[in-house]
């Protein structure tokens, strides 16, 4: 199991999944999107479920314009969902102009943070614990790892303070 | 090409014959197999919000209390919110439940590789909710128990199910309708297993 991401740790390489215009499942390496930028990725432990979509969600979207105008290049969602799921959850922020939802189906990037959460009991299954990370060059700058159930640090009001 | 052509008993020498051949997977299920028997200690989640779930203390349904005693409809199909599952497979169940209905049926259910929240969410999207029972299977216990899984990862989806259908009667299948290709709606469509029950 590999160590929890923490600051000053390089953010490790993996492919997410997402639907292109037509529809089609694509694959995006994180590299692609982090190397030479200045990235945001925060994590939901599913698709659909109150707090990922009422609260932390639309957080992020609200302070896209702000966390932009501060030098943010993407704002990343991830979840051990798949990218259909990901995709029909994403179309329920209409308003949403700069969050990229990618799904992390088999939580291989999510393992690969170290950041897995057994949901198992509430029929979820092994998902993401909530976190915000703010990466720039793949170095990580901040790591939120919120405690379970809880929603204080990894909200974009507490990530915008390190920017 | 053996053809999976489901309609009875005779699917089994076609299965086991694919099987030999190394053409086709074939399920452990047939008509007359205990559908409870054969998943022992599994359950299903109902399709609920976070809420609902939290009332209800994540609770799970167990196979018995779905099938024994009643006379139920089910399908199963490869994932919530895709294409061929919400725009062919689901939406004839739907159209036809007072047909279902007036044979008899108790239940008509819709069963996923999916956590019972997306289910949940995809019903209401669908406006199905009503007419349709949906249950999660979301480790793939059921469908791995029955051996109605199959390799979706070029398609991003992993482990899911089948498209299949069945007509079961206090547990025991009556008909069993498996699709060969997973993007097909031919023989696991609602019109099928009308004329089956």
């Amino acid at each position: 199991m590999a160590a929890t991401i923490a600051v000053g740790d390089v953010i490790p390489d993996g492919t997410l999944a997402y639907l292109d215009d037509d529809s089609k499942p694509q694959s995006v390496s994180i590299h692609s999107l982090a190397a030479a930028n200045k990235v945001i990725i925060f994590g939901v432990p599913g698709a659909f479920t109150p707090t990922c979509s009422l609260k932390h969600v639309p957080g992020f979207i609200e302070r896209a314009e702000e966390l932009k105008g501060k030098g943010v290049d993407e704002i990343i969602c991830i979840s051990v969902n798949d990218p259909f799921v990901m995709n029909s959850w994403a179309k329920t922020f209409p308003e949403n102009k700069h969050v990229k939802f990618l799904a992390d189906g088999a939580a291989k990037y999510t393992h690969a943070l170290g950041l897995e959460l057994d949901l198992t009991e509430k029929g979820l299954g092994v998902r993401s614990k909530r976190f915000a990370l703010l990466v720039e060059d793949l170095k990580v700058k901040v790591a939120n790892v919120e405690k379970v159930g809880e929603f204080t640090v990894s909200s974009a009001e507490e990530i915008i303070k390190a920017l | 090409m053996a053809s999976a052509m489901v309609k009875g008993g005779g699917s089994r020498l076609i299965k086991s014959v694919s099987a030999a051949l190394g053409t086709r997977f074939y399920a452990k299920v047939a008509t007359g197999t205990d559908i409870v028997s054969a998943a022992p200690n599994v359950s299903l989640q109902k399709a609920r919000t976070w809420d609902e779930g939290i009332a209800s203390k994540f609770s799970t349904t167990p196979l018995k209390d779905i099938f024994k005693d009643k006379k139920v409809v089910i399908f199963g199909l490869p994932g919530a919110y895709t294409g061929v599952c919400s725009n062919k497979h689901v939406p004839p169940y739907k159209e036809n439940i007072d047909k279902f209905k007036a044979k008899g049926i108790d239940s008509v259910i819709c069963v996923a590789v999916n956590d019972p929240y997306t289910m949940n969410a995809w019903a209401e999207k669908l406006q199905a909710k009503e007419a349709i029972d949906f249950y999660g299977d979301f480790d793939g216990s059921f469908h791995k128990s029955l051996d109605l899984v199959t390799d979706l990862s070029g398609a991003l989806l992993g482990t899911r199910s089948e498209r299949w259908s069945a007509y079961v009667v206090d547990g025991k299948i009556k008909a069993l309708n498996v699709e060969e290709a997973p993007s097909d709606v031919k023989v696991s469509g609602a019109d099928t297993i009308l004329g089956q029950i």
